[in-house]
């Protein structure tokens, strides 16, 4: 029998097939090239980009949960130019589908990374990474407050005619509330979920485990409440592509994701333990397909039988 | 740098080292590049999705024999990832991924060095001891305990040294065995009555790193020193590894690192 054909639309923006790498696990998609090939992804998300390099949040930055962890990196990158001169030239070479993840502390970063992006030749599409406060004006989260995010979105939908993302923060006070005002804004698909804001204590220190206090939980411990999000975005917003992450480990958890709606997916936290996990995760999603008759994952997307 | 694989590999020696260390030897299946002493892996227990994260452990010692390449690592238990190893059937399947980071300077290497190991700093600089015996250059093996039964196979280490013509100090902190003292107090006093070393290279607790670090600054002598530090990835793509550099800068321990000249690190702000 031939391979299945896992080809997908994520909106206009066809991929190969629907595993992504996800931001913050996958470096700038060269580092993990000899464990995992980024050209064999659906595509690469890069570490999120701002327009100056950021040093990011004092340690400790990570600690390990119940089938998850917490992380507080505090958004540590090489910056716009860096990533355009140093990283880009050889994810072309390669063939990777680069997907540029933004942030900024107020609308106009986000705007000027995007605008230094558009000078060059090579990305597929950009997510908004929109779980940062506004620096500019009083420290909300563009992602929780509807009216901000659409302002935002407008934005950055007038800087490209590339696909637009929007990558929803699941501790918005309304999720669906939230994910209207992106697509209001001119977001054409819409990734979810980022972390979830949680914490971990030492009880013989009494203290904090992680520098920050806070940080975000990723991992299968999030997989659950991923899928609940995934599913009731789609339900209300039936005709936006979704693209859905939140504790991926196998083939069968991308089909869970697509059932719930998602028309693509995204792998993060399952590379730490698994450099492989995304090419694993492609044979087991194949074998799926082969063993039920699926011809075209479209077929799956939003098939959930309620 | 190495090539680095993700292999399955078997548990297929282990002994006792101390009453909560172990050393224990993998069978590879496949291909594994050898590895630069002061290199590690991220090892996980295959099946399993415990402990959630892999653990970082530095290479002891590497081979390959008939049946294929084998690691030796030496495991000091203090939770659940390192205890499962006490306890493991031989046969017992691991996931190792490596080598990973970067290793201590053996190419610029000329002797003697000073080798300095606190408590289970020891493996990598067993592996950097047998390869310097291969290669001619001497050194001295300072090991460092709290007290006599601590102290990591002193005999073996005494031969290991003697292998590459140098001595072997043991200083424990209450005295029952070799010098008392900490041993970093025990190089200085060395260093004071006028012994010589190219460079020391060290493994060890953070606060007998940093004592290293002054050490080096104040004699003038090179330090390299091996770090450790949570680590979620270990191939440098977390970047929850950090140590603080001169100038407000860092590094990752797990891909710049673990072994970093003494000057790489801002010692006083770890
Ligand atoms: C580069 C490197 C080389 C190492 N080499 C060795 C070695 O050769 N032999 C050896 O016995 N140990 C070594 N360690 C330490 C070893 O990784 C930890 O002891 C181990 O992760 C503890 O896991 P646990 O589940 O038993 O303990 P727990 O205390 O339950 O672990 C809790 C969490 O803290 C982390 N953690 C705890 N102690 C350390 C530590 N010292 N360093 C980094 N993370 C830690 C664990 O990974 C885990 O996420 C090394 C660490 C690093 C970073
Ligand atoms: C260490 C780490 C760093 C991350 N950095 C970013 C980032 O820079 N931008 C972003 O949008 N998401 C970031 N994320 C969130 C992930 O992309 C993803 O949304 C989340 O981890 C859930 O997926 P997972 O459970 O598969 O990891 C990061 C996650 C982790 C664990
Ligand atoms: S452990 Fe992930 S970057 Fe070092």
């Amino acid at each position: 029998m031939s391979a299945p054909d896992l080809r997908v639309a994520v909106g206009d923006l066809l991929l190969a097939n629907p595993v992504l790498a996800a931001s913050g696990t996958f470096g700038y998609g060269l580092e993990l090239a000899d464990l995992c090939a980024p050209e064999a992804l659906g595509a690469v998300v890069t570490k999120g980009l701002s327009p100056a390099p950021r040093a990011g949040a004092p340690m400790p930055r990570i600690a390990e949960t119940s089938s998850g962890m917490l992380n507080a990196i505090g958004l540590e990158n090489i910056g716009v130019e860096a990533f355009c001169s140093d990283k880009l030239p050889e994810l072309c070479r390669l063939g990777v589908v680069v997907v540029v993840n933004v942030f900024g502390e107020s609308p106009r970063d986000y705007v000027h990374v995007i605008e230094r992006c558009e000078a060059e030749d090579g990305i597929a599409a950009y997510e908004l990474n929109v779980s940062c406060p506004n620096v500019s004006s009083g420290g909300m989260e563009f992602g929780h407050d509807p009216d901000l995010l659409r302002t935002l979105t407008s934005l950055c939908r007038r800087a490209t005619e590339k696909p637009l993302w929007v990558k929803l923060s699941p501790n918005a006070p309304n999720l669906v509330e939230t994910a209207r005002a992106a697509v209001d804004g001119g977001a054409d698909t819409l990734s979810l979920i980022n972390t979830i804001r949680a914490m971990a204590i030492d009880p013989w220190r009494r203290r904090p485990e992680l520098a920050r206090t806070f940080g975000g939980l990723s991992g299968p411990a999030i997989l659950p409440i991923a899928l609940r999000m995934v599913h009731e975005v789609h339900r209300e917003l039936p005709d936006v592509p979704l693209v859905g992450l939140g504790g991926i480990e196998s083939g069968l958890d991308v089909v869970r994701f697509l059932l719930a709606g998602a028309s693509a997916v995204q792998v993060g936290t399952a590379t730490f333990r698994r450099p492989g996990a995304m090419v694993e995760i492609l044979d087991e999603l194949a074998e799926y397909c082969r063993q039920t008759g699926v011809h075209e994952l479209s077929e799956l997307t939003g098939a959930l039988e309620v | 740098m190495v090539p680095r694989t993700d292999r399955s590999a078997v548990l297929i020696a282990r002994r006792q080292l101390t009453p909560g260390t172990y050393a224990v030897r993998f069978q590879l299946e496949g291909p594994f590049s050898a590895p630069r002493p002061g290199q590690f892996v991220m090892l996980a227990i295959e099946g399993s999705d415990l402990p959630f994260w892999r653990r970082a452990y530095s290479i002891a010692g590497f081979g390959e024999g008939i049946d294929g390449p084998w690691l030796e690592l030496m495991i000091k238990i203090v939770g659940p990832g390192t205890a499962h190893w006490r306890t493991a059937p031989m046969e017992s399947r691991a996931r190792i991924l490596g080598p990973l980071g970067r290793g201590f300077p053996v190419e610029e290497a000329t002797g003697p060095i000073a080798m300095v190991a606190g408590g289970i700093g020891l493996p990598p600089l067993l592996h950097a001891m047998a390869e310097l015996a291969s290669l001619g250059i001497s050194c001295d093996l300072y090991l460092g305990a709290a007290t006599a039964d601590e102290l990591i196979e002193p005999e073996s280490c005494a031969r290991a040294v003697a292998e590459t013509g140098g001595r072997f100090f043991a200083c424990t902190d209450d005295g029952s065995a070799g010098e008392e003292g900490l041993v970093t107090e025990v190089l200085g006093r060395h260093l004071d009555s006028g012994e010589a070393y190219e460079a020391i290279w060290a493994c060890g607790p953070n606060p007998m790193l940093r004592a290293l670090a002054r050490l080096s600054a104040k004699r003038g002598v090179p330090a390299w020193l091996s770090m450790e530090e949570r680590m979620a990835c270990g191939v440098g793509v977390c970047l929850g590894c950090i140590a603080p550099a001169p100038g407000g800068e860092h590094v990752r321990v797990c891909t710049e690192g673990p072994v970093l000249p003494a000057a790489a690190i801002d010692w006083e702000a770890l």
